[in-house]
């Protein structure tokens, strides 16, 4: 930022932040001088789409400037914001209570509804080909009810003449008009009442929060009610026998009441069938989205103790990090343009405007994360720089170790004036033992974590073993980006090495 | 007692709940409201809500049925309905409800509350036959959380012949519960004694409060403490022009929902038509809402002085049009800025508004009638204004408003007199009316109604109009009334008398966490007074809530619909 004397628009380069007037100079310009990583000007280069232009050419120059807005205006600061934190207010929940009655009432709804599913299912088993058999049959399996009484249809509220027949529903017996009962055809029948279908009741459906034993019983009810259930039907309606028999070979005539509650199930069955391909999409970005912000996490702090010179992490290890966390962006960067056009060139069923604004906004929101997240990355020094950095940092180290021997020597020097009076005015004091050494902790003294196994140096070969095994756990957390565990167990591995070597020597002159 | 916090407390535990996936939120149009206040649109997208619904939309289509649909709304008969349709033709996959209690209208009479919600809830478990719902809470989150300190409950006119409007009583009392609630506080309650609308909304409060007790079973360390205010006592304020920045865009410009309307200033770009003025997510604005008129032009100023640094560029910056022009020379400056470009456009608004009307000079005046006692000084100037043909109208009546309270039982005063002046220029019925308006909602008169004797009367005359002390800045003498009664609190001496407990019991310690809320409206001046305060008491808590939050505009119409409907005391001798 500092640099940074003239501040200029267009297409520039991130990482030296000058301007190239066009795309194609700009990407030269990455060859030419940045190739040391090409797999960051791989996925550099496809973060420069259009799409990108606007916004890194904002994050990049702001960096330069938009760090002074808060130094001279940084005035402020509520009060507020030092009260001490607080915990979520008052809630209250009125869960159990919802289901409570929802449970009753739907009970009530299923009871009904396993009992048509087994009738249907009685009706489909051995259905007569011939319409006067056929009718027998099914008013064996569903008593009808007796249609003397019934003057008016019960749905419609309309009366019955010559024009407006009665009508018999298959699965309940009741009496209705034409217009108040439809057609479910054999085919359907089947497969409602298939017995995947029938068994998905209790495994699928949202209400599986309650016992599958209740369910069971349930069904039961169905059971004992349907056996219970007078089995010899009243003759009448020859009328309605005749009319139907016209067009029911391939169908049962059932009233909306019992189409609907057929209807529902079919509609809760579908629902868990049904996860669009968006689903998939959006759950593979937000895990990408999360492995980035831990990486980043995780680059960050290593980036700050490079920069400091330090030797805990390995450039190299922060470089191919930096790599990773560029190569998510890139997936998220695909996955949410892929979500942003998805079925939008589908003709005969095209997304309607909610669902393209859901895609939509998911695109935004995933360009945001890249702009926010990933592209406030700030690159690594150069192995030179790292070098230099390093060196700086000893002699930085140098200077206060000096600078504490110093004080120390200062410090002890007063001391021993002090114990000089001291003795002088109290004679019989017995003298302190002086110079006590600086208890220095000397390396293998240090940590490591719990799972590696005490140093036996009794033997060489566990030694060894151990090594190889901590090799392999770098290997493995290397693998994992757990940068952390690499440090640590780095510094395990070479404290066992030179433990190995003190023993090799002491070996070789015994011998 | 952060309120910003504490909702969004509430919004994160809904979105939470419902675990990962991508979600739509359905609200009503007060809790959109209450969100938009809250969040920004990227930080709603971390909480996975990509998209958001009003109940009330009439559009049915076919719906997502990926989707986690999140239903926050206020339990009205009305969103009852709509949730019930929705739930028997659901479209999306899952429901969490999440809503707030104790405001179905009711429960008006009596406060059953667990009845009426138990009601309501059966109502929708019994529509709900596609088992769509997961969850059903009731959060505390009916409140408008303007900033850490300040709440609104969004009613313009609370009052109806200067006694509550039964419906907006029955608001204001969920609003405030809402309010503990979401902060965990069970206050002692005091309240104006002169206000029969604080004293009946204080009743109304301890009523919740002990049939509620459950709820309101916090462990409390502080001592909070509910001040119930009436504005009829300080009827000044808000008829003030205001110079800070928050007060003064209110003023002139109006914010509704952290949102000011510019699509009136001629020649704005499209992106500037509405701007969002919020202190959550603006930086620019959170560092200078408290700052006056002047400081905010050197700020931008400096900014302007530092790119041109960086750019080496060199172009004056001196006035505000030079700010514009800036701005409009170097596109970068707006990019680089962000916000701040935006508060120049809105800076130069102000600033044209303040010339085009000469609001220094209607300031000036008004300060000095607030401020100071001279009688015939101040007559002649508001004279030589209301003949001035550049003061806008509304001005002018504000300026005799003012005198008229001031003076209005002294023996010499003219109110009549510059009734008929304003009526010479021409000014409409309605604005001359306002004169009377005021003087039935908060003149000597009114006052005297109450149980006051004359000497007291005077003393609180001279609260409201002291006198000029170590004030530099002409404009901003004024302090609200709010700020005497608060420090009086704050030092445990305020008066028992004018501010009783409701109740025996009393507090043996003094107070911590002070909850003021004002009837009839409170202002961004007094919000300022109430985070000047928090800033010179660490220890103290105090945080202000109003019916709204006025400026002149609004004031005014309160004032009309308050007093409509009264028979008047005051008469124009001359008519
Ligand atoms: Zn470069
Ligand atoms: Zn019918
Ligand atoms: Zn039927």
């Amino acid at each position: 930022m500092a640099g940074s004397e003239e501040v200029l628009e267009g297409f520039l380069c991130p990482i030296c932040v000058t301007d190239f007037k066009a795309p194609i100079q700009l990407t030269k310009h990455f060859e030419d001088f940045h190739n040391d990583d090409p797999e960051i000007l791989k996925s550099l280069k496809d973060l420069f789409g259009k799409a990108k232009k606007k916004i890194l050419k904002q994050d990049e120059i702001s960096y330069s400037f938009a760090n002074s807005i808060p130094s001279t205006t940084r005035l402020q600061r509520s009060p507020e914001s030092n009260w001490e934190p607080q915990e979520i207010g008052m809630m209250r929940s009125h869960t159990k209570y919802f289901k409570e009655i929802r449970n009753m009432r739907l009970e009530r709804y299923s009871t009904e509804t396993n009992k048509l599913l087994i009738r249907l299912d009685k009706l489909l088993n051995n259905l007569p080909t011939d319409p006067v058999d056929r009718k027998v049959h099914e008013r064996t399996i569903v008593p009808w009810i007796d249609d003397k009484d019934v003057k008016l249809c019960p749905i419609c509220a309309k009366s019955f003449h010559v024009a407006r027949r009665k009508h018999h529903c298959r699965l309940c017996g009741a009496v209705m008009c034409h217009n108040c009962t439809i057609f479910l055809s054999l085919q359907d029948a089947k497969k409602m009442t298939s017995p995947v279908s029938v068994q998905d009741d209790s495994a699928v459906s949202p209400t599986s929060e309650r016992p599958i034993s209740e369910r069971i019983v349930r069904a039961g009810i169905g059971l004992t009610k349907l056996a219970r259930s007078p089995s010899s039907g009243s003759l009448n309606s020859v009328l309605s026998l005749v009319n139907d028999s016209t067009g029911s070979e391939q169908h049962f005539r059932i009233c909306t009441h019992c189409a609907n509650l057929l209807d529902a199930r079919e509609k809760q069955k579908a629902k868990h069938f049904d996860k669009p391909i968006v689903c998939q999409f959006y759950e593979k970005m937000r895990a990408y989205m999360k492995e980035a912000s831990q990486h980043v996490k995780m680059y960050n702090k290593m980036w700050e103790s490079l920069n400091e010179g330090e030797s805990t992490y390995n450039l190299e290890d922060a470089q191919a990090l930096r790599i990773k966390i560029a190569k998510l962006g890139e997936n998220i960067d695909l996955i949410s343009k892929r979500i942003s056009v998805l079925g939008t060139r589908c003709v005969e069923n095209p997304p309607q405007d909610q669902e393209l604004r859901l895609h939509h906004m998911v695109r935004v929101s995933a360009m945001i994360f890249l702009k926010e997240e990933l592209l406030s990355v700030q690159a690594l020094p150069s192995e030179e720089r790292y070098a230099e950095l390093q060196k700086e940092r000893q002699r930085r180290i140098e200077a206060r170790i000096a600078y504490e021997r110093q004080l120390e020597e200062e410090q002890r020097e007063r001391s021993k004036e002090q114990r000089r009076k001291e003795t002088w005015n109290l004679e019989i004091r017995p003298i302190m033992k002086e110079n006590q050494p600086n208890v220095v902790l000397d390396q293998s003294q240090g940590w490591g974590p719990s799972s590696v196994a005490p140093i036996m140096p009794s033997s060489m070969d566990p030694i060894i073993e151990q090594m190889s095994n901590l090799r392999a756990y770098i290997k493995q957390a290397r693998a994992d980006c757990r940068y952390d565990e690499v440090a640590t167990l780095e510094s395990n591995l070479k404290e066992l090495q030179s433990v190995y070597f003190t023993m090799k020597q002491s070996n070789n002159s015994d011998g | 007692m952060n309120l910003i916090t504490a909702l969004k407390f509430y919004i994160t535990r809904m979105t939470e709940e419902s675990g990962p996936g991508m979600k739509v939120l359905l609200m009503d149009k007060q809790t959109t409201s209450i969100v938009s206040l809250l969040y920004s649109q990227s930080e709603i997208f971390l909480k996975e809500v990509y998209l958001f619904e009003r109940i009330d939309a009439n559009v049915r289509n076919e719906g997502l049925k990926h989707l986690k649909c999140i239903v926050f709304i206020r339990p009205t008969k009305e969103n009852i309905e709509y949730l019930c349709n929705e739930l028997r033709y659901p479209k999306y996959g899952t429901y969490y409800i999440c809503k707030y209690y104790f405001n179905n209208f009711q429960t008006l009479r009596n406060f059953k509350i667990n009845i009426i919600a138990k009601a309501d809830i059966k109502l929708l478990a019994e529509s709900d036959e596609q088992e769509v719902v997961r969850e059903v809470h009731e959060y505390y989150a009916d409140y408008l959380a303007i900033s850490p300190h300040l709440f609104s409950l969004g009613i313009n006119t609370c009052s109806q012949g200067l006694l509550w409007n039964p419906v907006h009583l029955h608001r204001t009392v969920s609003g405030l519960i809402s309010v503990l609630l979401s902060i965990k506080k069970c206050p002692y309650i005091r309240y104006q004694n002169s206000s029969e609308m604080a004293k009946r909304l204080a009743e109304k409060i301890r009523e919740v409060l002990s049939k509620e007790s459950n709820s309101f079973e916090f462990k409390q360390d502080s001592c909070p403490i509910l001040l119930i205010v009436d504005r009829r006592d300080d009827p000044v304020t808000p008829l003030l022009n205001q110079w800070t920045y928050q007060a003064m865009v209110h003023e002139l410009l109006t914010i509704n929902n952290n949102r000011v309307n510019l699509s009136h200033v001629k020649g704005i770009s499209k992106e500037l038509r509405e701007v969002v003025l919020s202190a959550e997510h603006d930086e620019f604005y959170a560092n200078n809402l408290y700052l006056n008129f002047g400081e905010i032009g050197q700020t931008i100023k400096e900014l302007m002085d530092e790119f041109q640094k960086k750019a080496k560029k060199h172009q004056k910056v001196e006035s505000i049009a030079d700010m514009k022009n800036f701005v409009e020379t170097y596109p970068l400056f707006k990019k680089l800025s962000g916000t701040v470009s935006k508060h120049v456009t809105v800076v130069g608004e102000l600033s044209s508004l303040v010339e085009k009307h000469h609001l220094l000079q209607v300031s000036e005046l008004e300060q000095e009638l607030s401020c100071q006692s001279d009688h015939s000084m101040q007559l002649q100037k508001i004279k030589e204004l209301i003949n001035n043909q550049q003061i806008r109208e509304i001005d002018a009546v504000r300026l005799v408003m003012l005198y008229a309270l001031h003076y209005e039982k002294y023996a010499n005063n003219d109110i009549n007199g510059l009734l008929n002046l304003l009526k010479n220029r021409g000014v409409s019925d309605k604005y001359v009316k306002l004169v009377y308006n005021i003087l039935e909602y908060s003149g000597i008169n009114a006052r005297q109604s109450n149980l006051f004797d004359r000497e007291a009367v005077a003393k609180i005359t001279k609260k409201l109009f002291k006198g000029l002390s170590g004030v530099d800045n002409i404009y901003t003498q004024h302090t609200p009334l709010l700020n005497e009664t608060l420090e009086d609190l704050i030092k445990g001496k305020l008066s028992l008398q004018t501010f009783p407990y409701l109740g025996s019991t009393m507090m043996s310690k003094k107070p911590q966490d002070i909850i003021v809320f004002m009837i009839g409206g409170t202002t961004y001046e007094e919000s300022l007074t109430v985070h000047n305060l928090n800033k010179q008491n660490p220890g103290i808590k105090i945080i202000l809530g109003g019916t709204t939050i006025h400026n002149s505009a609004s004031f005014l119409e309160e004032i009309q619909h308050a007093t409509s409907g009264i028979l008047t005391k005051y008469k124009n001798n001359n008519n």
